[in-house]
């Protein structure tokens, strides 16, 4: 299988706001003013990415280190959470 | 302008003027018990203008125009002046104001705490809060709710009532006095209208705000039933029912989640005035 | 590398006293994540669109001329485009403006704009569907689209 070479990673500081309701968390995003609400595994997986660039193995471990994932170490539902977020620009990748 | 008035609603101030006198005369006799602006500085200017080059005098039409427009506004009778006018202030809070979240709301008021009702036009909101005002509750407002950026409070926004079809015919026979109801307009794009001045607590308190105790989001015409609204859900149709929220930005981001945070938020649907009514007071009464 | 010491990965408001990725391992049992793939995953976040033109249109009375004044000796084809007068099959403008409240009753409840017939009333409609912003109508148009 080939490994993918893309790093995620998103603005740091406090580009994004965020406050949790009713077990959601809404967002909101300084840099476009835009506001999402998110759902399980989205918060999650924000919170997993840092300033720095990580390949998706790097955010798997994070994730496991905290949570259990009954998905093992598919990195294809978390590639395509990460997909989505990028193009809704809260989070930035490198090739 | 050739006639002009100034009014304070709430917050705002306004500066109404129009090529015809009749409008302007409307809005003095309705708004006179209204505090007048002590030195006449506005926050937005409205205009009632003719609809195109000689419309002053032929088949007049007026154009609102204002500080804030949309593209696209039809022009209105001239008999409709008043709605107009009341039209080109609305449009100048939705558009323009910045000193509170504004929502597409009414509100009113007892022991310091206030229900908001948010909805659709034809949901009742305007209506109900209307009878609300005559059943020992204080009017804040029937169209615009605004809330405090910093505080959450519910800033009173009490403007003339719009009241629309079926609801006038409700309205008179709530309210004896026929002073505080203008003129019948007929067969305006919205139907028949008429304008009801809020009672004389709702306009001699109306810079009192009031801390929000029930969001109640009504729906007229159905098998009574209440719902409970869970908190991702009113926020986001609060976020379609603000003017705005957008422009706000972070402060509209926090005002609007310190709202739904704090403030309970049930669906209401009534088959007739009278339900709700009993049904807000039932609901009122169990607020912890 | 951990950056719990550098706020950088964490968000300000973070209830939690502790950052939960430095969480000793033997930690009482976690909770689940489900990560998954197809329809659920990517759906797990919206955008607010909020209603700008809706909400604040809601306030006037609108109208849409059929077609733009720029526009208004072009004739209506049936999908809707403007085409030359005398265009076979196209109908003339309306040569009046009709309100939001007639459109909405045309769009969401099937009723014909006033003074149409079947065919004409389709091509407006059509027309009506393709404004954009900038040509008289659009707002109009945009604040009748969603349901608040």
């Amino acid at each position: 299988m080939v490994q993918s070479a893309r790093c995620w990673y998103r603005d740091g500081g406090d580009a994004l706001i965020r406050r949790e309701i009713d077990g959601l968390t809404l967002l909101y995003h300084r840099p476009s003013g835009i506001t999402h609400i998110a759902d399980s595994p989205v918060p999650e997986i924000l919170d997993a990415l840092t300033r720095d660039p990580q390949p998706l193995e790097a955010i798997i471990t994070r994730l496991a280190h905290v949570f259990d994932l009954p998905d093992g170490s598919d990195t294809r539902g978390l590639e395509q959470h990460l997909e989505g977020l990028v193009a809704l620009g809260l989070v930035r990748v490198t090739v | 302008m050739r006639h002009a008035i100034t009014l304070g609603i709430g917050p705002a101030r306004f500066r109404v003027g129009s090529a015809w006198e009749q409008s302007i005369a409307a809005l003095r006799t309705l708004y006179a018990d209204y505090p007048a602006p002590p030195d006449g500085i506005a926050d937005f200017t409205v205009r009632l203008d003719p609809a195109g080059p000689g419309r002053r005098w032929w088949r007049p039409s007026i154009t609102i125009a204002g500080d804030h427009m949309l593209p696209d506004a039809a022009p209105m009778a001239l008999r409709h002046g008043l709605l107009a006018a009341e039209m080109g202030m609305n449009l100048q809070m939705a558009l323009g104001w910045r000193r509170h979240l504004l929502i597409h709301a009414s509100s009113v008021e007892r022991d310091g705490r206030a229900l908001v009702m948010t909805g659709e036009s034809g949901s009742g909101k305007s209506t109900l809060a209307a009878m609300l005002g005559e059943r020992g509750w204080r009017f804040m407002g029937d169209e615009f709710a605004l809330i405090d950026l910093v505080t959450g409070a519910v800033h009173p926004f009490p403007r003339l009532v719009s009241l629309k079809n079926d609801a006038v015919a409700v309205m008179r026979s709530e309210v004896p006095d026929p002073a505080r109801f203008g003129p019948l307009m007929e067969a305006t794009p919205k139907g028949d209208i008429v304008h009801l001045v809020p009672p004389p607590e709702a306009i001699a308190r109306m810079a009192e705000p009031a801390r929000p105790a029930l969001l109640l989001f009504p729906r007229f015409g159905f098998t009574p039933e209440v719902r409970s609204v869970g908190k991702g859900e009113a926020f986001m149709r609060l976020t379609q029912a603000s003017t705005n929220y957008v422009a706000l930005g972070e402060a509209g981001f926090d005002a609007l989640h310190r709202f739904v945070d704090r403030v309970p938020a049930l669906a209401l649907d009534y088959p007739d005035s009278a339900a709700a009514i009993e049904a807000v007071e039932r609901i009122w009464a169990d607020l912890p | 590398m951990d950056d719990s010491a550098d706020q950088d990965g964490a968000f300000p408001d973070e209830s939690p006293p502790g950052d939960p990725l430095t969480e000793p391992q033997d930690a009482p049992r976690r909770r689940m994540l489900l990560l998954g793939l197809g329809a659920a995953a990517g759906s797990a976040i919206v955008s607010i669109r909020p209603a700008l033109a809706q909400s604040a249109a809601s306030v006037l009375h609108c109208q849409i001329p059929i077609p733009d004044p720029a526009r208004a000796d072009r004739h209506v084809a049936p999908d809707g485009s403007l085409v030359a007068p005398g265009t076979d099959g196209a109908f003339p403008g309306a040569g009046r403006a009709f309100t939001g409240e007639e459109v909405k009753a045309a769009l969401r409840q099937g009723r014909m704009l006033p003074g149409t017939g079947y065919e004409q009333n389709r091509a407006y409609l059509n027309y009506i569907r393709r404004l954009q912003s900038g040509t008289s109508g659009f707002t109009c148009y945009a604040s009748l689209q969603m349901p608040r």
